[in-house]
Parts: structure tokens; C-alpha cells; sequence
């Protein structure tokens, strides 16, 4: 079997065989670092399922607009008067300049600076300057073209290319529940993301970061001098004799469910690396709003879920994933804000900061694996890559999920089989 | 009238214009006292063309339904035409 050489075979058609290079045990090299793979991953991934792009606490006031993405395509998130979130395509409808160039503004209307057509902020032409050219005012029905579909989750908003296809619901299934374990740690149960976000351009293909998002089995490894310099009790989380999971969501999402190592402890903001005497009024709010379930929602703490394909909550923060091809990226962070909750905020941002920012420990660790990892998958043998670790040791839960220990490549299955259907579907 | 202009020796200007900016116009937003009453001064950073605007027209501004506003903002409705 090992000599089988699977680089792109052909099936009659054009097409990658994926069922070739997806195998239960092991995944083929050039998944990470074939342009072609990449190319079709664009049109049936990025530009058809459900895509995180941005949360409505970005554009919290009518006229306020953000620059976001999907992949390569650039977006503008934008806020109208009646108060509705749009997603226009960076492009205007004359000659296709770039129409926003600012990362953030407000602006009700949006002109374009090559020859001065006018839109409003939910894409429709407002007019073009000289109107005889075209017969008079108002003749021309151009737009700014908007993303097809729209929805938001608590919040996030996430954007879908395709006209038609699974709900926002039916997409993240599983999923949901984690970004509302995440929205009650707020004593509103409500997040916003608007600390602002960091950039990290990384030259590595995008899965290398979806996949490593909920692999337990290195932090012991790569994050060793974090843990060690900050006398984190994280590392012990991710330790064979842990008792936290790794489980596969469905639909390509997995998480660590870290909440069994918290429970045993029993220790309210343990989560959180702190104990809730630091934090007095956050625990107060908390107890105040949820009452008897306070205790257990401050034991269990927050979410550490990679939502597929790109949005990564990892307790504090947000990271998302933009591929711009094959083989590079851009990691967009930023600190978790919770409602209501000022104290726990200040820190979150500190910590992000210590973790994701300019000298952070954590996100440069990951980064140097990510574009290590993407030179060797570029060598020729042994041409796979390993996601067994774990498969004689997986159990099915009460709901039905497929779960393993937390060292366990079972998110990765997970991802990899959703990769494989999405891939694969004809229509 | 602010408080420093009673003191000796502070001479005060007119009130320093804020700039009501994005990547699309700068405008420089002031109120003038120059004449018997305030009116706000606006004033086109990118071109230098300034507008006075009084308590009324202000008013009128304020009720302007936004169909109004939507239709100025055609750039071919005043600024940019041929027959100008
Ligand atoms: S390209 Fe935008 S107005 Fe011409
Ligand atoms: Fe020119």
C-alpha cells in the first residue's frame, strides 16, 4: 500500500480522486500543496458552505462598515439605517475598482474613487457622475454585488456564496451549543469581538491550522516553554492521564472538551487561570444573573471549538482562518469580550495579547509548526499524513458524537471526512 | 462663551474646526460667530468650498427624509453634470 503513489490520480475525469487521498488512517501530501486541490477547495468549500465573517458587535452603530473576507474574496461588512447587516463584494460595478479601502469607517454611502459612482451601504447604485453617458439619471440597475446568503448566530455572522443549500442551523448542528457556553459567560449572554483583531500571515495551507486547532496531542510539545514560563496548569489538560475529550462535532467541527478535568477539580474560574476572589464583581454579576447554574458555568468555563472551515474559539479568543492559496494564509485574532463583564475583559485582552500578539508565545509556536509542517508536506515521501492516533479508543457519546481522549486525532477524522463529502458532492 | 475668553491675555480664535473625515470626504465642521447669530461652517477639505449653514437650514437638514439625501448623493444630481 505504501508505494502507491496517489498524487492527483485521475478518474476518468479531471478531477482529484479524493476518495484516494482521503483514507480513514492517513491523508495525502498533496492535499496541503496541490494549486489545483486548492482551486476546487475555493469553489466547493469557500465559496459555497456556510463561512464565518464577522460579528455584529464590528459594526455596532448604523453607517459603520468593516473590511472582511472569504478566502481571497474581499468583503464589506456593513450596518444600514434600519439597522441590518450586509456583506457587499469589495468591487464596484463600473469597472471593478476596489470600492472600501479603509479597514473600518462609517459611512452611510460609499463613493468610488476611479470615476466617482455612489452606492449605499446595502450595495444599491445611488447614481454615476455625468449621467448623459447613459441616457440620464437613474437608468442603470448595477449594484455592488452582495453575498447571497446572510445569518448570524448570537451574533456571528457567518456568509454563504451559494444561492441555495443547508441552513446556518443545520451547518453549524452541534457546534451551536458551544458558542452559546461561550455567549453565557457573559453575565448579558453576550459576546462582542470588538478589541480589534491582529494579522498573522503565514505560509502554510489552511488545513495544517484547522486541523492543529483541536490537536491535544501537541500542546505538550510545542507549548512546553509557555506553560513552563507562566506555570500553566493547561499543559496537564492535554496529558495522557487527562480526562478531558476530543470530540468529533459533526459537519467538520470538533472540539476538546476540557469541562471533565475542570469538573473533577471543581474550582470556579479555574478555566480562566484565576480564582474568583481576583475577579469579585465578575463572579457577583454572574451569580446575580444565572442564579443556582452560576457555579456550574464558572466551573466549566469556556469553549474550545474549531468551527469549519475557519472560525476557532479557543476559550479567550477568536482566531480566523483565511486561506490566500495553497500554500499561504492570514490567522486573524483577536480577545474574547464578554458583556457586562469590564474586570474579566481587561485580562482577556492581556492574555491574548501574552498569547496571539506581536511577542505572544502561543500563536508563534503554532505558526513556526504551520510553516515547518507545510515544507515537509512539500517532500515527496513518504507522501501521507498520519490521522489514526486514537481510532481503537473511540467511543460513541449520549448524543451520538464520536468522541476520543484528549492526545486523539478524532477532530481531524472528523474534519477530514466533511472535507471528503464537500469535495466529492456532484452537485 | 467660554470661560478663557474673560481671562487677560488669552486670545481666543474662532473655534478650532473637528473634521468629520472617511476614506470617501473630509469636511471641517465648525460653528462661526462672525455675524449677529451662530451658523455652522463646513468646509470641503479636498476642495476648499465652504458652506454656511443656520439654525433653519439645519433644522430642514435634520428633517430631510432620507429619499432626499439619497437622491443628492447621485453625484450627476448637482456636482457632476454636462449641462454645468
Ligand atoms: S470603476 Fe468604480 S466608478 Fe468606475
Ligand atoms: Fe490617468
Amino acid at each position: 500500500m505504501d508505494c502507491v503513489t496517489a498524487t492527483v490520480p485521475q478518474a476518468g475525469t479531471d478531477r482529484p480522486d479524493y476518495s484516494a487521498l482521503i483514507q480513514p488512517e492517513r491523508v495525502h501530501g498533496s492535499l496541503y500543496t496541490d494549486p489545483r486541490i486548492f482551486a476546487e477547495e475555493l469553489e466547493r468549500i469557500w465559496y459555497r458552505t456556510w463561512v464565518y465573517v464577522g460579528h455584529e458587535s464590528e459594526v455596532p452603530q448604523p453607517g459603520d462598515y468593516v473590511r472582511k473576507n472569504i478566502g481571497p474574496q474581499d468583503l464589506v461588512m456593513t450596518r444600514d439605517r434600519e439597522g441590518q447587516v450586509h456583506l457587499l463584494v469589495n468591487r464596484c460595478a463600473h469597472r471593478a475598482n476596489l470600492v472600501c479601502e479603509d479597514e473600518r469607517g462609517n459611512s452611510n454611502s460609499f463613493r468610488c474613487p476611479y470615476h466617482g459612482w455612489t452606492f449605499r451601504n446595502n450595495g444599491e447604485l445611488l447614481g454615476y457622475p455625468y449621467h448623459q453617458g447613459y441616457g440620464g439619471r437613474g437608468k442603470l440597475n448595477l449594484g455592488m454585488a452582495t453575498v447571497p446568503r446572510v445569518e448570524s448566530y448570537r451574533g456571528f455572522v457567518f456568509g454563504s456564496f451559494a444561492e441555495d443549500g443547508p441552513t446556518l442551523t443545520e451547518h453549524l448542528g452541534a457546534a451551536a451549543g458551544e458558542i452559546d457556553r461561550l455567549c453565557r459567560l457573559s453575565p448579558e449572554g453576550e459576546v462582542e469581538l470588538n478589541a480589534g483583531w491582529l494579522k498573522h500571515r503565514t505560509r502554510a495551507n489552511w488545513k495544517l491550522l484547522a486541523e492543529n486547532e483541536t490537536d491535544g496531542y501537541h500542546p505538550q510539545f510545542v507549548h512546553g516553554s509557555i506553560f513552563s514560563v507562566t506555570g500553566s496548569p493547561i499543559g496537564a489538560l492535554y496529558s495522557e492521564k487527562s480526562t478531558a475529550v476530543t470530540r468529533d462535532l459533526g459537519n467538520g467541527h470538533s472540539e476538546n472538551d476540557l469541562r471533565p478535568e475542570f469538573r473533577r477539580h471543581g474550582e470556579p474560574m479555574r478555566w480562566f487561570g484565576t480564582t474568583p476572589d481576583r475577579v469579585p464583581d465578575y463572579v457577583a454579576k454572574m451569580r446575580q444573573a444565572y442564579g443556582d447554574e452560576a457555579e456550574q458555568i464558572l466551573v466549566e468555563g469556556a469553549p474550545h471549538v474549531m468551527i469549519f472551515p475557519n472560525l476557532f474559539i479557543a476559550e479567550i479568543q477568536v482566531f480566523v482562518i483565511q486561506p490566500l492559496s495553497v500554500d499561504e494564509c492570514v490567522q486573524h485574532s483577536t480577545a474574547v469580550q464578554l458583556k457586562g463583564a469590564p474586570e474579566l475583559n481587561r485580562r482577556m485582552i492581556s492574555q491574548s495579547i501574552g498569547s496571539v500578539g506581536p511577542a505572544g508565545m502561543l500563536l508563534a509556536d503554532d505558526t513556526e509548526m504551520y510553516e515547518r509542517n507545510q515544507v515537509g508536506a512539500e517532500q515527496l515521501r513518504p507522501e501521507w499524513l498520519e490521522i489514526r492516533r486514537g481510532m481503537h479508543r473511540e467511543r460513541v457519546d449520549e448524543r451520538g458524537l464520536r468522541v476520543g481522549t484528549a492526545t486523539d486525532e478524532t477532530g481531524m477524522r472528523g474534519f477530514w471526512s466533511h472535507y471528503k463529502t464537500l469535495m466529492e458532492d456532484d452537485k | 462663551m467660554s470661560d478663557e475668553q474673560d481671562r487677560p491675555g488669552v486670545v481666543v480664535g474662532p473655534s478650532s474646526p473637528e473634521v468629520v473625515g472617511s476614506e470617501f470626504a473630509e469636511v471641517a465642521v465648525s460653528v462661526d460667530h462672525e455675524g449677529n447669530g451662530p451658523r455652522l461652517k463646513l468646509e470641503d477639505l479636498r476642495t476648499g468650498r465652504v458652506r454656511y449653514l443656520d439654525a433653519l437650514e439645519l433644522e430642514t437638514v435634520v428633517w430631510l427624509p432620507d429619499g432626499h439625501l439619497r437622491q443628492l448623493l447621485d453625484p450627476s444630481a448637482h456636482r457632476w453634470r454636462e449641462d454645468k
